[in-house]
């Protein structure tokens, strides 16, 4: 399986640009897509889960035209929306036998079984027989997970998947995720950049429609080796002016204290130590340098 | 104070930026509008001719009309305005600071007051606008008076603003519960709907309780102006005092400001200001919650590894997408009974239907058993609505389920077709629809069971609900499906379907008339029990396949445009509608053709076999013919004398053919050249005389044609016309099918034939239709004594008297009649024939043809000449009347014969016909009964009032009024025909019923009298000059002939009657030249004859003027007497009013004899103890009774023998003083 997206521009009809002439290719495993609110993820996630088309450009699924051939593209999607209701008054275990309907399970046997396994490792099972609309955010996710590992998909595109669930749960999902990931395209957007780097081999980075970095997160995390320095400031004063002498990534606060991490080819002055570089460094550096653009 | 100001200003600027707040202004607006400037609008415009449109009466009956249907916008307005702060959680903000309960409900209580006062006023600036409409009918529209608008505006929509408000303040304060409180406002009204239909349903004539216990209007509107004439109808408003309609009113207004003052006092007292007690759950929820999180704690802890998920086949294919079509449309019908609304609706249709079902054996006046023609229109009548409001509610909600729960995202993405998706949507809706017909038809079958009537006719429910109901209502749900695939917005698609809904019968209406074109429109159609839907059906199959082929075509459009995916721009759904085109291409262009085809069928039925015509054409002809041969109207013409016809009658073609000879003689003094022939339906061709004559001219639709003799028709001569008579039935009409022919039950009479000369039954007598057509006032008939008018026929003008024959002949399985006896009866080429004769016995000019499948009971009498054979011709199953029918006939003769002059027949023949027309109707010893008004009759206790009977006894006393004796075609002459057989049917009621019993008929019968006076279009006419005021001639002239023999006797009035008849029948009938007719002079003259001095008064009060009385009892007490016996001090208001023709009253001087009585017994089942005819002289009179019983009731007039506009208060209870 192998995706491959070509040229893809949108613009809304209120004049936002979604996308600008992305392109893309994902290969047969879990592809991690890092970007700020408002970066064109979900448009990017809808145009590939056949929800919309975009102005131009093209999408291939292993010889599929995801554009024109809705229908086969369907019939081996698994997509989990970023944000998604549910019918009142029904239970979990109905909604998901009528999903593995949908989806194309007829074998009788074959659907309880799957139904069951996935409720079980979704930990939904002790709740199976509950309305769906008295699930909890962390539940209702979780059976957003389910119905998009419903029936083997092929291509599984989840839209923020591990936003709402607690830390035990998370680990679960994306142990869940890693166990079937073989042999099939998963597409994960998220910000949560430790997601990126718990699970995926590959990721890019969009911001305001553009396709920032696209690459392994090892192969990003090398290229900052020994280019992050960190300074830890108290006043408010002292930041402001840290923020326009140097090129800032971010700052964070520890003990009511402001770290502030810098990039720099070498040790940028007084106070600065070497910080080991993280993910989210590249995912901030990438941010920082297209605003500069 | 200030926070006050600040909810209260909030709450207006809210309002005040919603859209809706507008749209409701809007509504009242164009409601009120249209009430004035389209007549035929409102309830005003299209009743009463003279009434203001904007008079007080109109303003307030609209007020409350829109008070009715306004009950929704109060709850809508009131009621979310609390709510809002829950949906929105604001509650939590706001009630952690220190706000006042007073300010903040207090605010949120006014503003929302406010707004719902701004939103209603639309009505009144509707209503002036309205009258500036050029077009309007500026004869009805009087210059605007200020106290009109506001007196009814303030006392009755403000007043119901203010306690239905606060009431469903209250409710959603303390339920805050959005269900609660959208649903509040529709539960109100349809309950107020029901409460309405089990009143009328009753025929109650109470009207004090009712109408205090009224939150809306209707029912105390009812008690305050059932009897006002149109004069106080344009001038009166509804008065506060306690002195009009016994304070109805006031009360009602004192009761129902108490329930809003209680609404805000309970709201003040109960409402928790405190967000705990706001968002609580229950106890028990709180501790499920608590043992859930305890189980949870305990739960084992679960691996962190991931097991790999089973391998599933996918399969995709035919079978595959039925597998998902059932488990999608099961999964939608879910979605719909899971949910409370459903339940709602079910349970509210199946309560009206219920309620209806209970009430389908009462028919107008009469109690009849729930045949399941009655059942089903009572059932279906209370469920119809609710078919269509789940249908366009569904429909929204089915389109929109995915979006509104945002389940869209996931739904979309699914590997289904949009056929496939669209269809569980459809079959869902189907569903749904099936469950509620079918629950409609369990509920007719339950209630004809309850009421005893066990002849189930399931064929009937199955073809009435499932094949002409559900394709209807099918149609329309595709409909909304289709303009919710296409709007914005679900409630702009609402307010599209409803639009749609209710455009339908308004643009009908306005005689926008044609079934292609008024969407989802079928004609009308009538279930008969003689022919089952008869005729009807292929006009509605074709319509119904009409309109269902666009619905199903717009269907196919639906599925190209359904939404799917994010892109919800219309250029994106093109393209995706452009992708699934060609599968859905074919579908469409078969829905296209069955459009075009049906439509197509149907135009060259409705269009081309036949013309189409609309009301408005229909009314230009009777304007022209009117406005170009009014002139020959007293041309003198020679009149028919002998009638002479073959007529063949085809049922199973709805068509007859035949020929007729007439001989006319010249029965004036001049010579006459010229014939003027009036076809008024069409049927009479190939017209020739027995001499050289030619046509002048033929007007269009040969409607008039004027034939010159060559030798003119000298006085005295005869002359024969015969002529050819048919009316051949091609294929069917767009509605407007004629009644008179039947598969089985034809039933034509005389007007089919020609008519000599002017025809002034072809004239408009509506003023509303004469003005739009510009003809002026229609021509009164003449008085008493104009020279035309005295020597013409009043029934027939055309003729004084016939002889009678004529041969019929039907299909074999029928039976066919006409006036007159059998002479002979054979079968020939397949056919079933009849000669009828009348022998020497003179008649009308008045005959009529009918045939049916029949079942026939004979029993013979032994008249006073010679025996009588009564023979009732009835549809098999229809026994339940026969037996009575024919002991009224008996029961009649009797008394007749006795009474007033030998019948002139040997036999008293009723025939039943299909209940397209709802009359019986007095032939020469022939009585034509519509099924719809009898045969079904049920008599459940002894003094139930039995209309077969009384009918049977009416039709059978023109046998002697009217067949015997007619008057002149003069003013009053009406009277002599239908008011002596109305007082003929009363007498023979009494023999029937006793003398007590006939007060509860009397009474009905005086309600409708003034009520008939109260809706007059043109102007009431004392009795013996009435003009064509049917409530004058039967319930007037009934109650006073039925009063005038209680009392001077009623021997003395039968013998005025006899000496009458004796004096007058036949008139005309033997002489060569047509003298003069009687009229009301010489039944007056009859009358005073035999009616001593000092009641004379009573003749011309209740014959000769317009009287009413004011008669009351004020109060009655009793003490007992050292012997035993009880003495009763009663006192007694009466008053006496001279009315005008418009109900303008003047007092008169009272002189008059009175009953006064004393009676044991409750209300309503007096017996009386004492009862006595005194004069009363004084407007207020005390009396002291002795009686040997306790006494209970006591009272004036007891039994309303006099016209009293309040019938209510002649009598009072006794108290002990």
């Amino acid at each position: 399986m192998a995706l491959t997206i070509t040229g893809l521009s949108k613009t809304y009809p209120n004049g936002v640009k979604a996308l600008k002439n992305l392109s893309l290719t994902i290969g047969n495993l879990m592809f991690g897509l890092l970007g700020p609110n408002g970066a064109g993820k979900s448009s990017l996630m809808r145009t590939v889960a056949t929800l919309q088309d975009p102005d131009s450009g093209s999408i291939d699924l292993d010889g599929l035209n995801v554009l024109t051939q809705k229908d086969e593209v369907r019939k081996i999607l698994g997509y989990l929306p970023q944000e998604f209701g549910v019918y009142p008054k029904l239970s979990s275990y109905d909604m998901l036998q009528h999903l593995a309907v949908m989806k194309g399970v007829t074998n009788k046997t074959e659907r309880k079984q799957m139904v069951e396994a996935i409720l079980n490792q979704t930990n939904l099972w002790n709740e199976r027989k509950k309305a769906l609309s008295t699930f909890s955010g962390g539940m209702k996710q979780r059976f957003g997970i389910a119905q998009a590992l419903l029936a083997n998909p092929k291509l599984i595109i989840v839209d923020e998947p591990t936003a709402g669930l607690d830390p035990a749960e998370r680990n679960r999902f994306l142990n869940l995720l890693s166990a079937i990931g073989s042999n099939m395209t998963v597409i994960l957007s998220t910000h949560i950049v430790d997601d990126v780097r718990e699970l995926c081999p590959r990721m890019a980075i969009i911001s305001n429609g553009e396709l920032l970095l696209e690459g392994a997160p090892a192969e990003a995390l090398e290229s900052l080796r020994g280019k992050i320095w960190s300074k830890v400031v108290a006043a408010d004063d002292e930041l402001r002016a840290l923020e326009t002498a140097f090129n800032v990534i971010s700052t964070h606060l520890i003990g009511g204290l402001h770290e502030v991490r810098v990039y720099a080819e070498s040790s940028p002055g007084d106070g600065f130590r070497p910080a080991d570089s993280g993910l989210e460094d590249v995912y901030f550096l990438s941010l920082a340098r297209q605003a500069q653009n | 104070m200030t926070m006050f100001r600040e909810f209260f200003t909030f709450e207006l600027k809210f309002r005040f930026k919603s859209l809706s707040t507008y749209v409701y202004f809007a509504v009242w607006f164009a409601f009120s509008f249209l009430d004035i400037a389209a007549e035929g609008f409102g309830p005003i415009g299209s009743s009463n001719g003279k009434v203001l449109l904007n008079g007080p009466y109109a303003n307030i009956y609209n007020d409350i009309g829109i008070s009715f249907f306004g009950i929704i916008v109060i709850a809508a307005i009131f009621g979310t305005s609390i709510l809002r702060d829950f949906q929105r959680d604001t509650v939590q903000i706001l009630f952690t600071k220190p706000i006042s309960k007073v300010a903040y409900l207090g605010g949120r209580w006014a503003g929302s007051f406010v707004a719902t006062v701004f939103a209603f006023s639309g009505l009144l600036f509707g209503e002036f606008f309205g009258t500036l409409a050029p077009w309007a009918d500026h004869a009805r529209i009087a210059p605007n008076h200020l106290s009109w608008y506001l007196q009814p505006f303030f006392s009755i929509v403000v007043f119901q603003i203010f306690f239905l408000g606060s009431l469903f303040f209250l409710v959603a304060a303390l339920s805050r519960k959005i269900f609660i409180v959208y649903l509040q406002g529709a539960a109100i009204f349809m309950l107020y709907l029901t409460g309405i239909a089990i009143f009328s349903a009753r025929r109650s004539l109470e009207h004090f309780w009712s109408g205090i216990l009224d939150p809306i209007g209707f029912l105390y509107h009812d008690a305050i102006t059932r009897y006002w004439t149109v004069v106080e109808r344009n001038t009166l408003l509804y008065s506060w005092s306690l002195g009009s309609a016994n304070g109805v009113f006031l009360y009602n207004r004192l009761l129902w400001g108490s329930v809003g003052l209680l609404s805000l006092i309970a709201l003040w007292r109960l409402f928790p200001m405190s967000v705990e007690a706001l968002t609580a759950r229950s106890s028990g929820k709180r501790a499920a919650l608590a043992r859930e999180q305890d189980l949870a704690e305990v739960a084992p802890r679960r691996s962190l590894v991931a097991a790999k998920l089973p391998a599933a086949h996918k399969v995709f294919g035919f079978a595959t997408t039925l597998r998902q079509l059932a488990s999608l449309t099961r999964l939608r019908i879910s979605n719909i009974v899971h949910e409370v609304p459903f339940w709602g609706l079910l349970i509210l249709m199946a309560g009206i239907a219920i309620n209806n079902g209970h009430y389908a054996g009462r028919v107008g006046d009469q109690n009849v058993w729930p045949v399941t023609y009655l059942m089903l229109q009572s059932v279906e009548g209370g469920a119809i609505l609710f078919l269509y409001i789940v249908a366009a509610l569904y429909a929204a909600e089915l389109i929109w389920r995915e979006r509104d729960t945002h389940f869209a995202g996931i739904h979309d993405a699914l590997p289904i077709a949009e056929t496939t998706d669209w269809f569980s949507k459809l079959f869902a809706l189907c569903f749904v629809e099936l469950i509620l017909l079918t629950v409609t038809g369990v509920c007719g079958i339950l209630m004809q069971t309850i009421a005893g009537y066990y002849n189930y006719e399931f064929a009937q429910y199955a073809k009435e609900l499932y094949l002409v109901t559900f394709p209807e209502v099918l149609t329309f749900a595709l409909l909304a499906l289709f303009i919710q695939t296409v709007v914005s917005n679900k409630f702009i698609g609402h307010g599209i379907v409803i639009g749609v809904f209710v455009m339908v019968p308004i643009l009908f209406s306005f005689g926008w008339e044609n079934t292609l074109y008024l969407f989802g429109n079928t004609p009308p159609y009538t279930y008969s029990d003689m022919n089952g839907y008869g005729h009807f059906v292929p006009a509605l199959f074709w319509s119904i396949a009409y309109w269902l082929s666009i619905a199903c075509l717009l269907g196919t459009i639906s599925i190209a445009l359904a939404r799917r995916g994010a892109d919800d721009a219309w250029p994106a759904r093109f393209r995706l509608a452009a992708q699934r085109a060609p599968r859905l291409i074919p579908a469409a262009a078969i829905f296209f053709l069955a459009a075009v085809g049906s439509g197509a069928w149907y135009f060259y039925n409705s269009h081309v076999l036949n013309q189409y015509l609309t009301a408005q054409d229909r009314r230009d002809i009777s304007a022209t013919y009117e406005r170009d041969f009014k002139k020959y109207e007293h041309l003198a013409q020679p009149k028919i004398i002998a009638v002479d016809a073959n007529i063949d009658i085809f049922p199973e073609r709805r068509s007859f053919s035949g020929s007729g000879n007439f001989v006319l003689q010249n029965k004036t003094a001049q010579p006459i050249s010229q014939i003027h022939i009036t076809n008024s339906q069409q049927s009479v061709s190939n017209v020739r005389f027995d001499r050289p004559f030619h046509a002048v001219s033929t007007s269009a639709r040969a409607l008039y044609t004027i034939y010159h003799l060559d030798t003119p028709l000298a006085p005295g001569d005869k002359l024969d016309l015969t002529f050819n008579v048919g009316y051949t039935s091609r294929g069917f009409k767009d509605g407007n099918e004629r009644p008179e022919l039947a598969y089985s039950g034809t039933f034509f009479d005389v007007d089919y034939f020609p008519t000599i000369g002017y025809d002034i039954s072809v004239e408009l007598d509506d003023p509303r239709r004469r003005r739009e057509e510009r003809l002026p006032e229609q021509e009164l008939l003449p008085r008493r004594g104009d020279p035309a008018g005295s020597v013409t026929n009043l029934l027939s003008a055309q003729s004084d008297w016939i002889g009678y024959r004529t041969t019929v002949s039907t299909s074999d399985d029928q039976i066919a009649l006409s006036p007159g006896y059998l002479t002979r009866d054979w079968h020939a080429n397949g056919r079933h024939y009849f000669s009828y004769d009348m022998g020497n016995v003179k008649t009308l000019d008045f005959f009529a043809y009918v045939s049916a499948r029949y079942d026939v009971k004979r029993e013979m009498y032994a008249g006073a000449a010679n025996p009588i054979s009564i023979e009732v011709y009835h549809t098999s199953t229809h026994l339940y009347d026969v037996d009575d029918m024919i002991s009224a006939s008996k029961a009649g003769l009797a008394y007749y014969e006795k009474n007033f002059s030998p019948f002139q027949f040997r036999q008293y023949r009723i025939l039943e016909f299909p209940r397209y027309r709802s009359f019986a109707q007095s032939f020469p010893n022939t009585v034509p009964f519509s099924e719809g008004i009898g045969f079904i009759g049920r008599v459940e206790k002894p003094n139930d009032i039995d209309f077969a009977y009384f009918v049977t006894a009416h039709e059978l006393g023109h046998q002697w009024w009217g067949h015997q004796l007619v008057g002149g075609r003069v003013e009053g002459s009406n009277m002599m025909a239908e008011t002596l057989a109305e007082y003929s049917a009363l007498m023979v009621m009494q023999q029937k019923y006793g003398r007590d019993n006939m007060h509860r008929f009397l009474k009905h019968e005086l309600d409708r009298y003034l009520r008939g006076r109260a809706g007059e279009t043109r102007r009431e006419r004392p009795l013996v000059l009435v003009q064509n005021e049917p409530y004058v001639w039967y319930q007037k002239g009934g109650q006073v002939m039925y009063t005038l023999a209680d009392y001077i006797g009623e021997d003395k009035v039968n013998l005025a009657l006899h000496n009458f008849l004796m004096e007058y029948r036949y008139a005309n009938a033997n002489d060569s030249r047509s003298g003069p007719y009687p009229d009301t002079r010489q039944f007056v003259e009859a009358l005073r004859a035999q009616t001593p001095a000092e009641l004379q008064y009573y003749i011309s009060d209740a014959f000769e003027n317009i009287v009413l009385y004011d008669n009351k009892a004020v109060s009655a007490t009793v003490t007992p007497t050292p012997d035993h016996k009880y003495k009763v001090t009663l006192s007694v208001q009466a008053r006496k009013m001279r009315s005008d023709g418009s109900g303008n009253e003047s007092p008169m001087p009272l002189h008059d004899l009175i009953d006064i009585g004393v009676f044991s017994g409750k209300k309503d089942e007096e017996k009386p103890l004492s009862l006595k005819k005194v004069w009363l002289t004084q407007p207020a009179q005390t009396f002291e009774i002795i009686v040997d019983q306790a006494p209970t009731r006591a009272g004036i007039d007891p039994y309303n023998k006099l016209i009293d506009r309040d019938s209510d208060d002649n009598m009072v209870d006794v108290t002990k003083r």
